[in-house]
């Protein structure tokens, strides 16, 4: 219990005085419970022996019974509200903690995975929170406090009960054991059959065309049986092990009014006392019946609580922190400088993506990228994006190591553009601005030439694009994404392949209006990465990488002036036609 | 064939009309459905008896001092109690069995008559409602079958029977009982009803938070790279905040809810000690006895547990009525391409298109404006044209993915029309340029499933499309399994996937929609490779989109605003320097227009 150990002392300790005053209440609330019983027994003999007794018994009973409303009600808002409030700060530390890792904490978890860490996950640390340190407290309450009164006024049924009540609690904690995990079958069916059917109907004119119906409804049907299958067997439990506790209630009574009514016509027992046992007996079995829940939501709880310390305690992969060292802004945008830069991904160290690249990207020049897929020109920008992390010494910014820059400032100061656009089920003012007022949108959008599509679309700007964009097209989605990346003065520009979401005449429009741009009169640093030649003909450099080389450098003209890859393009091509 | 849809100006059917549609699926489980109706009442009945004997066991034997005969009335009530258990075990699971039966039956109907609805409905009808149709609107019906219905019935009559018996034992004890009991029901209710809406804020809340949190997850990098960290936090932290909220207000009444019922208990003790109180000397049916109030307390019991859960359940019910009326909404649609009757055998493949005229609605542009064109057996043509001049449209009509064109398309001189779409989708195979994977295998991917297909043919097509080249780059080989419907998978590795999926069948004709995208040069030379031997072996209409493709074509058409301008070889065409030379310049497609530029 480690990990419920460190919520409670982080997320429990502060809200410790809601809990101090539950507990008591439920304390409270358990034994004014258990007295209405009891008075109850004086109340019934008194009522039977005609003496008097029976209407203060009456009054005790109707004030016990107000009284139970107000403190049960005060208990358990005195558990649960705590527990929404403990859930409230966990999951936005959560959040605020997501927002801090960088992406290579992200490459390891898929989103799934963490929206059900801040989702369900979260859930069940309240349902510990809350639930099941109410139900905890007052099943001990209940059970001791119960179970005393039956001592009480029995020992001896008290006994015998305990073996029908036992037998009982047993079926019944390991039906929910069960339970549970068919509820988890269950979800994770329904999951599949959804996946599937999702799958399905976007493929379903090839279904079609393949006259493959049957063999989809089969498969569909399976999932569909495989959760009819699960839900059958809760439904089995609910039927046959669960009932099993109130057969064992059953049992008890019987042992009252068999065993216990010989006692009472001995005369060791009245009836009012048998009358309270029953009372006893039904007050009993809720809170035994709760108690087979309450383990599992621990386990849970416990499983639940590591998967979200996991994230809380991933250090974020920022080796700037602490150290962290300005870079002036100077006359022309940074100049960027890799020393013999090498980087692998994590998984296979073995096998660099880039190997070896020695160059000076001069501030304010505009530089093309340009290689095959795989060659590692998205690598090379997202590093100077700072999205992966460099090796130290490798990467220099006016000098200074870029794990050393500012992150939050560097991030500031350049704008990348990935290949692979993502758009938020936003409008396009919002996708392109983030909150920016409208000229500064309009301005962008009309760089990313985005004018067009936007006149086509009905709200224009505030056009809502869907989830992830999918009410635009492939092409508009990545004008979008231009247009928020051109919505910032920038010191550093960085496109990947996003010139092949325009036409040639729109494209070279582009290269016009970057090559004119000037961040506060500064020109910044363009690196173009780009499959189409044209795009970086009027680079004042380009890179030609090859399996993450840097294979050849130079001017559009000096490149295919020589033999290399970037000529054997040209020719290529040149065959072709 | 251009019908209305039905999704406008519909009234809502009624529940009557509801259930009779609904109990085609319900039928097969007649048997389980009525046994359990019969055992209904037993059930109740069972419960009602239990409270009698206890007052029996106090009243004519403890309290009288009667020894005999107690065991006997002890004994009854053990075996009541376990009779109670069997019979209600009995229910629940002829209920639940008959229950999941039906929706099985209802989801596999809903999957069988979705699949063979017509393109058209898809484009019109959003996916995620599709969906919506056979999960969640499914899932309501069965709480309704299971929770609903018959359950309702239940708890009326033990109610019901419950107000009967305390009537019969004491109907002044009942009626004080009642007098502060229904006012309190009514307190109830009106807790249910602002929990009911305090619940639907939670949900919607609940609903909103994710999906945020979802897309923000996704979206992290753009979130970090524009410095948006803190914007997101204050929106996640205002949409949390609306969330804890309504939660902490719904415990309130949830808390006060709980305790009255658990309070009313006690009060309803206290009322019939302090009414025993003013009849105590009295003697027989007028004085309260101990049995009568253990007996009330236990009727008393049973009478609020239902209503607890009633008001819940006749919301399961409306949900589920709202959520058939959708279903059959669905199951009504009859919007299918229209089946002709014959199956030519021996398909040679000579395919006509004379004056082909179609537009996507009756009152819309046409996109083909009188196309005509003849495709020879063995013979490879392409058909080449600007975005929007009816490539696709073209290859849609041929495969009948679309219906109602004018004009006439024939297939060996059968009107395609009239040739049952199951004959003609063998005669025709068609690659689509985006291409539909599944998640599954590879080799689900080619085969589909389909247990029809001769191994040995699959096997060919694996080798020519260079399917088993794509397999060979995993340790699993064809058994890899594709995720997310294709999100590992190359634009050209999944072309390739679908050349073999469709040359499996063996078609006189393949339809080909050549992709545009980006393919890197390894899976190039292996897409490039795979076209030339399928131009090779079969009869070929090509949407070509590489430059690569068209000169390798016997004949090329070029279609500009839904017409043929142009027909002839490359060559010819180039020399008449007409459309095709200066869609030639351009380069066909993007990725081209760099070499058609150095061409020139």
């Amino acid at each position: 219990m480690t990990f419920t150990r460190r919520f409670v002392g982080a997320y429990v300790r502060p809200l410790l005085w809601w809990y101090v005053a539950g507990t008591a209440l439920v304390v409270l609330t358990n034994w004014l419970s258990v007295r209405v019983p009891m008075e109850m027994a004086h109340g019934l003999d008194a009522l039977r022996a005609g003496t008097p007794g029976v209407r203060d018994a009456a009054l005790h009973i109707g004030l016990l019974g107000l009284l139970i409303i107000v403190t049960r009600t005060l208990s358990r808002v005195l558990f649960f509200s705590p527990g929404r409030h403990a859930e409230f700060a966990l999951r936005e530390d959560l959040f605020a903690h997501l927002l801090k890792l960088q992406p290579d904490f992200f490459a390891k978890h898929t989103t799934g995975d963490l929206l059900s860490r801040a989702t369900s996950d979260v859930t069940f640390a309240r349902a510990f929170a809350g639930f099941a340190l109410l139900q905890g407290i007052n099943v001990i309450a209940a059970l001791t406090m119960a179970a005393g009164q039956m001592l009480l006024i029995s020992p001896l049924l008290t006994v015998a009960c305990c073996v029908p009540v036992a037998f009982g609690f047993v079926a019944v904690h390991s039906g929910i054991s069960r339970m549970f995990t068919l509820q988890r079958q269950a979800q994770a069916q329904l999951a599949s059959l959804s996946d599937d059917l999702l799958g399905t109907l976007q493929g379903v004119a090839t279904v079609q065309a393949f006259c493959v119906e049957d063999t989809f409804v089969a498969r569909l049907t399976t999932h569909a049986s495989a959760l009819r299958a699960s839900n059958l067997e809760m439904a089995r439990l609910r039927a046959l092990l669960f009932p099993v506790l109130t057969v064992a209630g059953g049992v008890c009574v019987f042992l009252l009014l068999s065993v216990g009514g010989d006692m009472a016509l001995a005369g060791k027992l009245t009836a009012g006392q048998i009358a309270a046992f029953i009372a006893l007996l039904a007050y009993l079995i809720v809170p035994l019946r709760l108690l087979g829940v309450l383990l599992p939501v621990f386990q849970r709880s416990e499983a639940s609580l590591e998967r979200i310390y996991t994230v809380l305690d991933a250090v974020p992969n920022r080796p700037d922190l602490g150290r962290a060292q300005p870079v002036p802004v100077g006359l022309t945008g940074p100049t960027i400088e890799l020393r013999h830069l090498t980087h692998a991904w994590p998984d296979a160290p073995d096998r660099p993506v880039l190997s070896d690249i020695d160059v000076v990207l001069p501030g304010g020049a505009t530089i093309g990228v340009f290689g095959r897929t795989g060659s590692g020109k998205s690598t090379l920008l997202r590093l100077l994006a700072r999205l992966e992390t460099p090796p130290e010494g490798t990467v220099f910014v006016d000098g200074v190591d870029l794990t050393r820059v500012d992150l939050a400032d560097w991030r500031r100061r350049m704008t990348l553009v990935p290949q692979a656009p993502f758009l938020f089920s936003e409008s396009i003012a919002e996708n392109v601005g983030f909150g920016a007022g409208t000229p500064v949108v309009e301005a962008a959008a009309a760089s990313a030439s985005l004018n067009v599509d936007l006149a086509a679309l009905p709200d224009g700007l505030a056009t809502v694009v869907g989830e992830r964009g999918i009410a635009l097209s492939g092409g508009q989605r990545q004008r979008v994404a231009l247009a928020r990346g051109l919505a910032r003065d920038t010191d550093v520009v960085l496109l990947d392949d996003v010139l092949s979401a325009v036409d040639h005449h729109t494209e070279q429009e582009l290269l016009e209006m970057l090559r004119r741009r000037r961040t506060d009169g500064r020109p910044p640093l363009r690196v173009i990465v780009s499959h189409r030649l044209s795009a970086l003909e009027q680079a004042d450099l380009v890179l030609v990488l090859e399996e993450g080389r840097l294979v050849d450098k130079g001017t559009h003209a000096e490149l295919l002036a020589r033999p290399g890859p970037y000529q054997d393009a040209w020719a290529a091509q040149r065959e072709a036609s | 064939m251009n019908k209305p849809t039905p999704t406008a100006a519909k009234k809502p059917a009624s529940t009557a009309e509801l259930f009779r549609a609904l109990w085609p699926y319900l039928r097969a489980d007649r048997a389980r459905f009525v046994a359990a109706l019969v055992l209904t009442p037993v059930v109740a009945g069972l419960g009602l008896v239990q409270p009698l004997l206890l007052k029996s066991a106090l009243d004519e034997h403890i309290v009288a001092g009667r020894g005999e005969g107690l065991w006997i009335v002890a004994g009854s009530f053990l075996a009541v109690v376990v009779l109670t258990y069997v019979f209600e075990a009995a229910y629940t699971l002829l209920l639940a069995t008959a229950a999941e039966n039906s929706i099985l039956r209802l989801r596999e109907a809903l999957f069988r008559h979705t699949l063979g609805l017509s393109q058209r409905f898809f484009e019109r009808q959003p996916t995620g409602q599709l969906m919506t149709r056979a999960t969640s609107d499914v899932d309501a019906l069965n709480e309704a079958l299971t929770a609903g219905s018959i359950s309702i019935l239940l708890d009326v009559l033990v109610m019901g029977g419950t107000l009967a018996a305390m009537f019969a034992l004491d109907v002044r004890l009942a009626l004080l009982l009642l007098v502060v009991g229904l006012p309190l029901a009514g307190v109830i209710e009106v807790f249910r009803r602002r929990m009911r809406v305090l619940f639907a804020r939670v949900r919607d809340a609940l609903a909103a938070m994710n999906a945020f949190l979802a897309e923000r997850l996704a979206g992290i990098e753009v979130l970090q790279l524009y410095g948006q960290e803190e914007r997101a936090a204050a929106r996640m932290r205002a949409l949390d905040v609306t969330h804890r909220d309504a939660n902490v207000e719904n415990n309130y009444y949830d808390a006060s809810l709980y305790a009255i019922i658990d309070g009313l208990a006690s009060v309803c003790v206290a009322l019939m000690l302090g009414y025993g109180a003013t009849r105590v000397g009295m003697v027989g049916a007028d004085a309260v006895s101990v049995g009568l109030v253990v007996a009330f307390v236990d009727y008393v019991d049973r009478l609020f547990r239902p209503l607890r859960e009633f008001s819940g359940k006749i919301t399961f019910l409306q949900r589920a009525v709202a959520a058939l009326d959708k279903i059959f909404w669905l199951l009504g649609v009859n919007e299918r391409i229209t089946a002709g009757d014959a199956s030519p055998t021996q398909a040679t493949g000579r395919l006509s298109l004379k004056d082909v005229r179609f537009r996507y609605r009756a009152d819309g542009p046409w996109v083909l404006g009188g196309v005509s064109l003849e495709v020879q057996p063995g013979e490879v043509v392409a058909v080449v044209g600007r975005t929007g001049s009816g490539k696709s449209t073209l290859v849609r009509l041929i495969a009948r993915v679309h219906d109602g064109y004018e004009g006439s398309i024939t297939l060996d001189g059968t009107e395609l029309s009239r040739i049952a779409p199951a004959s003609i989708r063998k005669v025709i195979g068609s690659v689509r340029q985006e291409v539909q994977l599944f998640s599954d295998t590879l080799r689900f991917n080619v085969t589909l499933g389909d247990p029809a297909l001769d191994p040995a043919r699959v096997e060919e097509a694996l080798s020519l499309s260079n399917a088993h080249a794509i397999a060979a780059r995993h340790a699993d080989g064809l058994d890899h399994r594709v995720r997310d419907r294709g999100a590992n998978l190359s634009a050209g590795e999944a072309q390739i996937l679908a050349l073999a999926r469709t040359l499996a069948r063996d078609p006189a004709i393949v339809v080909l929609d050549e992709a545009t995208a980006s393919v890197d040069p390894v899976t190039e030379q292996l897409l490039q490779q795979a076209i030339e031997r399928v131009f090779a072996r079969k009869t070929c209409l090509v949407i070509a989109h590489r430059l690569s493709t068209v000169i390798h074509a016997d004949r090329i058409v070029v279609l500009d605003a839904g017409c043929v301008v142009e027909q002839g070889t490359h060559a010819e065409l180039l020399a008449r320097g007409g459309a095709y030379a200066s869609l030639y310049a351009e380069g066909f497609g993007v990725e081209l227009d760099e070499a058609a530029r150095a061409a020139r």
